[in-house]
């Protein structure tokens, strides 16, 4: 598929996108079998040419998941990457990786940047190849997803830079290359996770800065996750999203995709408190549990957030990345969630006095 | 044949063991026999403990992976190891041993064995009923014995009680808290767990010196701390509960199982900041696994009381020697205590009855055998634990036997999830650190008390800590010299 013709199916594709449209955050069950795999190639058990087309087999699979779950904007699972870290610092040009064996392929790396990072216009990450494979897959939306500079920068544990400021918009403007060239690939939904920013609370004005280098003069439908961690499926901090305002009104995207399943949907009074007028990724599903939800709870979560979001600006997707749950378990939680979307997009499409569900409490700042 | 000794420390120096006095009887007589000697694995151990489940000599088969897969097998395609603890060699005729055990290979099963059960894995063996018999109806033991069960640990206390230990563990918990406050991040509630409580005695030497500590340290933590004592037996708990009665604001108490704390303390997920578990490792259900040749197996293993033995003990208490193990089923069942009520005519009274039990577990052994495993995938170490974590080990060890620790790692797992992302795992308990350790020591079973002992698979539980995401280190335990007490330290990583 040309990368025009990945454009033009793209954006015909968005264009039959639902109200409370259902989405993925990024990544996607990760198969025992795999895991086993993608180590071997770290002990140099297998080669990189059958290591890939192992992926090119479960991109394959999950997309089909999604799809048969009923997913309107899906994901490639993010399968190619060992983790959300390491798959783009060690591709970014001087970023120094000493040591690149691992025992486990989900370990991190010990990254350096021993020299300040040169500016370069043009990509040098690869992402762009991934994402015309996931395009050539299907005919759904896609939604493509890398981790951001701030949280990227936390892994460097050694930087030429006195600043770590300077690091992170050095990394930003990497990352914004790579994201012009996904663009021109025919990317059109970008989303930037910061899987770290919730343990540094005090640099949401930074984190946020870098964003928007990210995507400055990226003209792409973007999108913001910030959750509390999902490193083998435990929350790595624990809190509110209160850090995240007032800066994150400043952040150059159109959705911020948070987590709620998990913690509650308390923090939804932020939306009350603040002026976000853009969308909101609504997280329904908790991924730190293999307990499926039912629709019911799903559509549940949905009023709740109804009462501080209007529908148009709602997107509906898990807490965050699938990656560490049995797949029956991810493909169990998925069809859920559509299903709940489904039935408040229908009571939406009813006349008012037709609603015959009760309305959810009132939500309070305690709630 | 291959002959594999283990205690090779044990060759060397002033009293160094005279290996071929002891083999040469045990050879000759292989020799004399028409076993076919290419398939036969001889291993020596040095059973270290007094009281445990083996003979001088056992004969174990290893079944052909051929008959796992439904294909005819032949006759003699059965492998054979044959164990010998090398620590009592000097007080048997080896070579009438070994004679004695082949020509019992040809045998009838049962001529010389009354058997407890059938073969299993291990962690469903009735020995494990006797382990729980004895935690159980401790305060019975203890009177029968005239000691308590801390006199029986090496040092006569436990561990968890060292001062320097506690104060060091509270110090480094002050640290992490006073951090998380300095960043508005403490929770209101700070919650402890202790599993395996004991007497209570750890509880309330920790308590005494965390509001100790804590009033020097001036931050008020004691008014936030929720001690949560765990343990098996109810009984335990209460008297546990009466020994912290001084802090009783700041304790609650569960009866659990420790392979599944969740179940009754999953409101704590992601929430504790102190996991503490002393000498309960050891003493959980395992399994043993075995690689030999290439290919895996089960060790099954199967509870028997040898016939001269259940002779002696079925005469000695009035039992008519074809009831002996439907008596020894009511004792497992029913307690000490209800057999007397049960059985009058033989136990007129708690203490005859606590002699019976005795006898009987100080007369069980264990007969064993390899059975080929199917697949790794499909070997359940614990719920959401399968075999595939063994992998490593078995592929970077060459043939190799070892505990799999299931108990401990169900309950390792399933302790994980509780933990703050600040929150630590501290367990004192005799780990295996290096897998080396397989090859040169005998790590289990052996009977402590009316308890059963085994090594723990230390390098296991931090491989799968580490797929989890946390760090699992081991050091000696650092205040107490002479002792094999390891502490495992659990943290998350990255």
């Amino acid at each position: 598929m040309s990368q025009e013709t990945a454009r033009s199916t793209e954006q015909s594709a968005s264009a039959t996108l639902p109200m409370l449209p259902t989405t993925v955050v990024g990544s996607y069950s990760v198969p025992e079998w795999l895991e086993r795999l993608k180590t071997d190639f770290y002990l140099h058990r297998i080669s990189p040419a059958h290591l890939a087309e192992i992926h090119d087999v479960a991109i394959k699979a999950a997309i089909k998941d999604q799809e048969q779950a009923g997913i309107d904007v899906v994901s490639d699972g993010e399968l190619r990457r060992d983790n959300d870290i390491d798959y783009l610092l060690a591709r970014i040009p001087g970023v120094s990786i000493t040591d690149t064996n691992k025992a486990y392929y989900y370990d991190y790396y010990d990254a350096e940047v021993p020299e300040p990072l040169a500016t370069s216009e043009t990509s040098a990450l690869g992402l762009v190849d991934d994402f015309v494979f996931t395009r050539g897959q299907t005919d759904r939306p896609i939604k493509f997803s890398f981790t951001g500079p701030f949280s990227l920068s936390r892994r460097i544990r050694k930087s030429a830079y006195s600043n770590r400021a300077d690091l992170v918009r050095s990394l930003a403007r990497a990352l914004n290359a790579e994201a012009r060239e996904l663009v021109a690939a025919g990317a059109t939904r970008l989303q930037i996770d910061e899987p770290f920013l919730a343990g540094y609370p005090d640099d949401a004005g930074l984190a946020i800065e870098a964003i928007n280098l990210v995507t400055e003069d990226v003209e792409a439908d973007w999108a913001l996750h910030v959750c509390y961690g999902n490193r083998y499926a435990r929350p790595s901090w624990e809190g509110h999203y209160d850090f995240l305002f007032p800066a994150v009104l400043d952040a150059e995207v159109g959705t911020l995709v948070l987590e709620f399943a998990r913690k509650g949907y308390g923090d939804l009074a932020l939306f009350k408190r603040y002026p976000w007028e853009r969308r909101l990724g609504l997280g329904v599903i908790d991924v730190k549990s293999e307990e499926v939800e039912t629709s019911e709870i799903v559509a549940a979560r949905i009023r709740r957030a109804l009462e501080v979001v209007p529908p148009e600006r709602l997107i509906v997707n898990p807490d965050c990345g699938l990656r560490h749950l049995p797949a029956f378990v991810a493909r169990a939680k998925l069809k859920a969630m559509v299903a709940g979307a489904a039935a408040v997009r229908q009571e939406l499409s009813q006349p008012k006095q037709a609603t015959a569900e009760p309305s959810a409490p009132a939500l309070t700042e305690e709630s | 044949m291959l002959v594999e000794v283990r205690p090779s420390k044990k060759l060397r120096g002033a009293r160094a063991l005279n290996l071929t006095a002891c083999l040469a009887p045990i050879l000759d007589a292989l020799c004399e026999d028409s076993l076919d000697l290419s398939r036969l694995r001889l291993v020596c151990d040095w059973v270290q403990y007094k009281n445990n489940f083996r003979d001088v000599i056992d004969v174990r088969p290893i079944l052909s992976p051929a008959k796992q897969n439904g294909r005819a097998a032949e006759p003699d395609d059965d492998k054979l190891e044959i164990a010998i603890d090398l620590r009592r060699c000097a007080d048997a005729d080896l070579a009438d041993v070994v004679r004695d055990v082949l020509a019992r290979r040809t045998e009838p099963e049962g001529l010389q064995r009354v058997y407890l059960e059938d073969w299993s894995r291990g962690t469903t063996s009735r020995i494990w009923e006797f382990n729980s018999l004895y935690w159980r109806f401790l305060g019975v033991w203890e009177k029968a014995t005239g000691r308590l069960y801390e006199q029986a640990l090496p040092g006569g206390e436990s561990d968890a009680r060292n001062i320097a230990g506690v104060h060091e563990l509270i110090k480094e918990m002050f640290l992490v808290w006073d951090d998380l406050a300095a960043h508005n991040a403490l929770p209101d509630e700070l919650y402890v767990i202790e599993l395996g409580v004991g007497n209570g005695n750890q509880a309330k030497t920790w308590l005494d010196e965390f509001a100790k500590l804590d009033a020097e340290h001036g931050s008020e933590y004691y008014r936030r701390l929720h001690y949560m004592m765990c343990d098996y037996s109810e009984h335990v708990l209460s008297s546990a509960r009466e020994n912290v009665a001084d802090h009783a604001a700041h304790v609650s108490s569960f009866a659990l199982d420790a392979t599944t704390p969740m179940t009754a303390l999953g409101f704590l997920r992601y929430k504790v900041f102190l996991v503490y578990i002393s000498n309960v490792y050891d003493n959980l259900p395992t399994e043993d696994v075995a690689q030999i040749g290439g290919h895996t197996y089960h060790a099954e293993i199967r509870a028997y009381l040898p016939k001269a033995g259940a002779a002696r003990i079925a005469e000695r208490f009035g039992v008519e020697s074809h009831k002996l193990v439907g008596t020894i089923d009511k004792l497992l069942s029913l307690g000490p205590e209800l057999l007397v009520d049960a059985l009058s005519a033989n136990f007129g009274e708690v203490a005859r009855a606590a002699e019976f039990w005795m006898a009987v577990w100080d007369a069980v052994k264990l007969e064993e055998r390899y059975v080929p495993m199917t697949g790794l995938d499909l070997y359940e170490i614990a719920p959401g634990v399968n075999g595939e974590m063994l992998r490593p080990m078995l592929e970077r060890h060459g043939d190799v036997r070892m505990q799999v620790s299931n108990g401990a790692i169900a309950s390792f797992v399933d302790t994980l999830p509780l933990l703050h992302p600040y929150g630590r795992l501290q367990c004192h308990d005799i780990f295996v650190t290096d897998p080396h350790q397989y090859r040169t020591g005998f790590l289990g079973p052996g009977k402590y008390d009316g308890s059963i002992v085994n090594w723990v698979n230390g390098p296991l539980l931090q491989h799968i800590g580490r797929r989890k995401g946390f760090d699992v280190g081991y050091a000696p335990f650092a205040h107490r010299t002479g002792t094999n007490i390891v502490t495992l330290t659990a943290q998350v990583r990255d």
